[in-house]
């Protein structure tokens, strides 16, 4: 053991980068005139329980339009390109999981 | 304060209790105690493998975690690891850390898996492991603790903690530690090493994202053709179109193999062909996640694609007729890699 001024010196296991803070995308003030996107990752029912929220959404908000991306697997991350040319499609969006 | 050369962060403690309690409460054991993951330890532990501290071990590109030989020393010195064990440590990490291998879903799966640690070669018996009776179970400190320090780092570093990003539904035993040898007296094949392409001076750690294994008794007859049926069945257990499926063969059951003459290709295409069942019998028995892939209900699903994804090898104590059957979690590809070892 390693000793120092009687004392019993330890070294930390977590990963200690720095990958700065997580950022937020900036939040709309409101969803009115908004394109909607949804963003399924392939589970069973995933495409039906974002189409309840989304109609359930445009309730209470004067949605323009909604855009839908399924990225084909829950276990694998979506394609980058493909995840970007959606980002770009709409103004907000709602990921799901769902079995 | 940081160590000279060691970056990590220290800790100070008034003595090993308090180390513990440090540990347990900070969520950074798997509920057992640690060994005081002192510089020295760290120290001997990199010293052993030649390895400097930053060195690489592996990069994981989802969750973009970059594995210092550091951070895997203080999880294996935690785990109470000897430093010959690291080289077998730091080879599986750098296993999982392959994309095909998928860390980052396997770790946060509802299902129950773990990286289980294959290792195979002269190595295995050089450090100790236990490649027979009991191998899968507690006693043996290499195996014990070589698996616990892979899980370690999983946890530690990683972030994969249960209840946190771990979110198994049941978790797993293996979650603590499951690593163990191939039996290579009681094989009558190449060696894993050399199955998967090493040469026989290697020694090789695989590593899978395993599900828990099943255990198959046989009994009454030595006829492959017979026994190998209730193997493909326990196979059907697991499901339709997994990854792999790695079966274990106990001494006893690989001399009837033997003894018949079925080669290890001929053990795989006939657990692969028996493991298959029409689209609409998984279906009705709701193991298919996407029934509309299969138009044709009459199609024959296997529990793997092809027999390449059966891996077959000796395992376990010369006392009983058993087979044991472990599948590879969703779509994850178990990896090989070579041990090295610093002459």
């Amino acid at each position: 053991m390693t000793n120092l001024e009687n004392k019993l010196i330890t070294l930390d296991p977590r990963d200690e980068s720095d990958h700065g803070p997580a950022v937020r995308a900036p939040r709309p003030h409101t969803l009115d005139g908004k394109t909607l996107g949804l963003l399924s990752n392939n589970k069973p029912h995933s495409e039906e329980l974002l189409q309840m929220i989304a109609e359930n959404i445009k309730k209470i908000y004067d949605i323009k339009d909604t855009v839908e991306y399924n990225k084909g697997s829950h276990q694998w991350p979506a394609n980058p390109e493909a995840l970007k040319e959606f980002a770009d499609k709409c103004d907000v969006a709602i990921h799901a999981t769902a079995e | 304060m940081t160590s000279p050369n060691l970056t990590s962060l220290q800790h100070q403690f008034a003595d090993w209790e308090q180390v513990q309690e440090y540990y347990l409460a900070a969520n950074l054991t798997d509920g057992l105690p640690i060994v005081p993951p002192t510089e020295t330890r760290v120290q001997a532990m990199l010293e052993y493998s030649g390895l400097a501290p930053d060195q690489v071990i592996g990069f994981e590109s989802i969750r973009q975690k970059q594995i210092t030989a550091e951070k895997v020393a203080i999880n294996a010195v935690m785990a109470g690891c000897r430093p010959e064990y690291f080289p077998v440590v730091t080879s599986a990490i750098s296993a999982c850390c392959e994309p095909v291998f998928n860390l980052h879903a396997s770790s946060t799966s509802t299902n129950g898996v773990t990286v289980m640690v294959l290792v195979s070669g002269e190595y295995a018996q050089e450090i100790g492991m236990n490649s027979s009776t009991g191998l899968m179970g507690p006693s043996n400190h290499a195996n014990a603790s070589i698996g616990r320090a892979v899980n370690l780092v999983k946890t530690n570093f990683y972030g994969s903690v249960p209840q946190e990003m771990d979110n198994s539904t049941f978790g797993h035993p293996g979650k603590y530690t499951f690593c163990f040898a191939e039996n290579l007296e009681a094989g009558i094949w190449p060696s894993l090493a050399m199955d998967k392409g090493f040469d026989n001076h290697s020694s090789t750690v695989t590593a899978v994202a395993a599900y828990s294994p099943l255990q198959v008794s046989v009994f009454g007859g030595k006829d492959p053709d017979a026994f190998l049926l209730g193997i493909a069945h326990a196979m059907i257990g697991l499901g339709p179109s997994i990854s792999e499926v790695f079966v274990a063969l106990s001494p006893e059951v690989m001399k009837y193999v033997d003894d018949a003459g079925w080669s290890r290709r001929q053990v795989q295409e006939f657990l692969w062909e028996k493991a298959r069942l029409p689209a609409k019998e998984w279906i009705s028995w709701r193991r298919v996640e996407h029934p509309d892939r299969f138009p044709d209900k009459d199609q024959l699903v296997g529990c793997v694609a092809d027999p390449d994804r059966i891996t077959v090898f000796a395992a376990g104590g010369a006392a009983g007729v058993y087979v044991d059957v472990i599948g590879s979690w969703g779509n994850s590809r178990p990896v090989t890699r070579k041990i090295e070892v610093r002459s």
